[in-house]
């Protein structure tokens, strides 16, 4: 198989979702001795934009969504092994995010929406999951040294949490430190602005974006 | 003994004895396999150009899918991580003792609520509700505006996020403080208009178990003759802290609601997915959520509302699925895209209620400008879609009639949903001392009929 060929299977086989199919056309890549980097970033990288603009525009759900999203994942993971072993110098992730829902709030596809825009855009995400301890954001956050906190509410009831995260913050004079971002159904630009957020987005497909502009500039 | 409840002890053994089961498991590896699988083997297939369908195979097909579904996938409980599973048998012993009809309220406030069939002439069962939250000193006159409405059989009331000065915070001392004062203030506005008896829906402010069971007293707060909600999570998943509610309503003796909304473009994928989850969460809702009645509001992942095509359509076929094959009771709740005092909310209304009672559907109506807006909801949305639900019972309108209709109401508002007008607040829809809408919203509401007549859509009066 030519290079093109090889990468056009690649490509494929994310959209697919073939797990095993990925890893062995990733294997057969490495034998040939072609650039990780060129991989990750000609191919994985515009694979996953590709996907998450279709699940903006509704043509594929949230099932294909996070099964592309784990086989560039698992993909990612061999490629930047290999780039260890061979102690090239491997992409660093843009940053460290820190995500969850709210205390209070159970609802989570939102919030696993926006990990893989943000893990897809070269983000480290650490996902704390749902119904989380404000204070539990900020902890983690300086445990792992994160850049970003981002919260995710879908009800109006507990809305109110996003708000407490940064009054804690503030409290506990370590707002400067990390760039807050919030999302969910009933959010909007004028509560971001209410609580002093730094960032908002509509869709959860728009998280990558607002991660990036704001990391890059360093609106903090 | 009629079900609900459905062996109480049963659900909460199975919660902690079924099958282990992680979350992300259940989701991926058993709920969207399977729900592709019964997609394919039953044959399901959205068609857009019929969003109200009459093809009763059709509507018998995915009942089938669905119960297939739930009998393979069950519920999770998330708290426990054991899945909570039926044998078909147990379904059908379920089905067959629900009873079928309620009477919901007590003295002459009091009304039956009943299943419906497909173009069924009985007129269905009226639930108003704002959906959102308001500031605290709009609560009374909000909960007036829409008790008054003279076609309501039930009234859910606004959400506090506020109490006395303070924020309300779920799991906070002032969730409990503040479900209270919903709780109280609800009865009093029913009160003040000469409805004491009506239905109640309580308590939105409480998200908590802990703020619900805090609600429940027949003297100043919820009494036996009102209803309560046992959501689920997205889906078909539920959590202790729901079960908590379940048991508690039960126990206390009121009716018990299941609060269900499949989410379009999440794990259901599109229509046909979204629909046969939509049946499965009924019957989940009569055993696991052991519910008297459901309220049931599939909406867009994108757009939080669901008066698009393929949502209209989602709806459609649940309710004539659930009417060919129970006696389910259950409403249809409205979400629209566009807000009060705009024309696109009165025509989204109207194109909520014909399709849901056609099928077979009671009403719920109606959550506006995508829910997601403090203050952003009046009773003329509402007053619009009953309106009309009402008057297609009366006028024995048929699948055909509304499918013909909606494909035109559809041409005046599907393109405008994703960025649809905000419109305006109750504040500025209605005069508050008098719980009154604004000459404008009057007359827009006038207008906007006589546009829709001539469109074929049917009033009550």
């Amino acid at each position: 198989m030519t290079l093109e060929s090889l990468f056009e299977a690649l490509k494929r086989s994310v959209e697919e979702f073939k797990l095993e199919e990925a890893k062995n056309i990733t294997k057969e890549l490495l034998k040939a001795k072609v650039d990780p980097l060129k991989v990750i970033n000609d191919v994985l990288g515009p694979t996953m934009e590709e996907v998450g603009e279709k699940f903006d525009k509704m043509e594929i759900f949230l099932p294909e969504l996070m099964g592309a999203a784990e086989v560039m994942k698992e993909t990612t993971a061999i490629l930047t092994t290999h780039l260890k072993e061979s102690a090239i110098e491997h992409p660093k992730p843009k940053g460290k995010v820190i995500l969850g829902t709210v205390h209070g709030d159970i609802h989570e596809i939102g919030k696993d929406i926006v990990k893989i825009m943000l893990e897809v855009s070269g983000f480290e995400v650490f996902d704390l999951g749902r119904d989380v301890p404000s204070i539990q954001f900020i902890e983690r956050a300086e445990e792992v040294g994160a850049d970003i906190i981002a919260l995710s509410a879908l009800m109006t009831t507990t809305m109110g949490s996003q708000k407490e995260v940064i009054e804690l913050l503030e409290a506990l004079g370590k707002r400067e430190n990390f760039i807050v971002i919030i999302g969910g159904a009933p959010t909007s630009e004028t509560w971001q602005k209410e609580i002093g957020a730094d960032g908002w987005t509509e869709t959860a497909g728009g998280a990558g974006k607002l991660a990036t502009k704001l990391i890059e500039g360093k609106v903090k | 003994m009629v079900t609900p409840p459905w062996r109480i002890n049963e659900i909460l053994d199975r919660a902690e004895t079924g099958p282990v089961c992680l979350e992300k498991d259940f989701d991926l590896k058993i709920l969207v396999p399977e729900l592709r699988r019964v997609i394919k083997d039953y044959d399901i297939q959205f068609d857009p150009l019929t969003p109200v369908p009459s093809d009763n195979s059709l509507a018998d097909s995915m009942w089938n899918a669905a119960m297939d579904l739930y009998l393979e996938v069950g519920t999770l409980c998330t708290d426990t991580h054991r899945r909570i599973i039926f044998t078909e048998d147990e379904i059908k012993e379920a089905l067959g003792n629900f009873p079928g009809k309620f009477t919901f309220g007590y003295g002459c406030d009091s009304r039956e609520i009943t299943n419906r069939q497909i173009e069924d002439t009985k007129r269905p069962f009226c639930m108003l509700s704002p959906d959102i939250t308001c500031d605290e000193d709009l609560f009374v006159p909000m909960s007036m505006a829409y008790l008054q409405e003279p076609l309501a059989d039930g009234v859910c009331a606004p959400i506090l996020d506020e109490i006395e000065g303070m924020p309300i915070r779920s799991g906070y001392p002032t969730e409990v403080k503040g479900s209270v004062a919903h709780a109280m203030m609800f009865r009093e506005a029913a009160r003040r208009v000469g409805r004491p008896g009506i239905f109640l829906k309580s308590v939105g402010t409480a998200e908590s178990d802990a703020a619900q069971i805090a609600a429940s007293n027949p003297e100043w707060g919820e009494r036996l003759t009102d209803g309560r909600f046992v959501a689920s999570v997205t889906e078909l998943k539920i959590n202790n802290s729901l079960l908590n509610k379940m048991v508690h309503f039960h126990t206390y003796g009121c009716f018990v609601g299941a609060l269900t909304g499949p989410i379009l473009g999440g794990y259901t994928g599109g229509a046909e997915g979204t629909a046969i989850v939509g049946i499965a969460y009924h019957i989940q809702g009569l055993l696991v959520n052991q519910a008297h009645f459901q309220n049931y509001f599939p909406f867009h992942l994108k757009h939080t509302c669901n008066t698009t095509r393929e949502l209209l359509w989602v709806i459609s076929t649940t309710y004539q699925a659930l009417a060919r094959n129970s006696n389910l009771i259950s409403t249809s709740n409205g979400f629209t895209a566009a807000g009060p005092c705009t024309p696109m909310v009165l025509k989204e209304a109207a194109a909520h209620s014909l399709v849901s009672v056609v099928s077979g559907g009671n009403l719920w109506e109606i959550a506006v400008a995508k829910n997601k807006h403090k203050n952003y909801a009046t009773p003329m949305e509402a007053r619009m879609a009953v309106e009309v639900g009402c008057g297609a019972a009366k006028e024995k309108y048929s699948r055909e009639d509304v499918n013909e209709i909606i494909l035109n109401l559809l041409k005046m508002y599907e393109d405008k949903i994703p960025d649809a007008p905000l419109g305006k607040n109750f504040r500025e829809c209605y005069d508050i001392r008098k719980c009154k809408p604004s000459t404008e919203y009057m007359n827009l509401y006038k207008n906007s009929k006589k546009e829709l007549i001539d469109y074929g859509v049917p009033f009550i009066y």
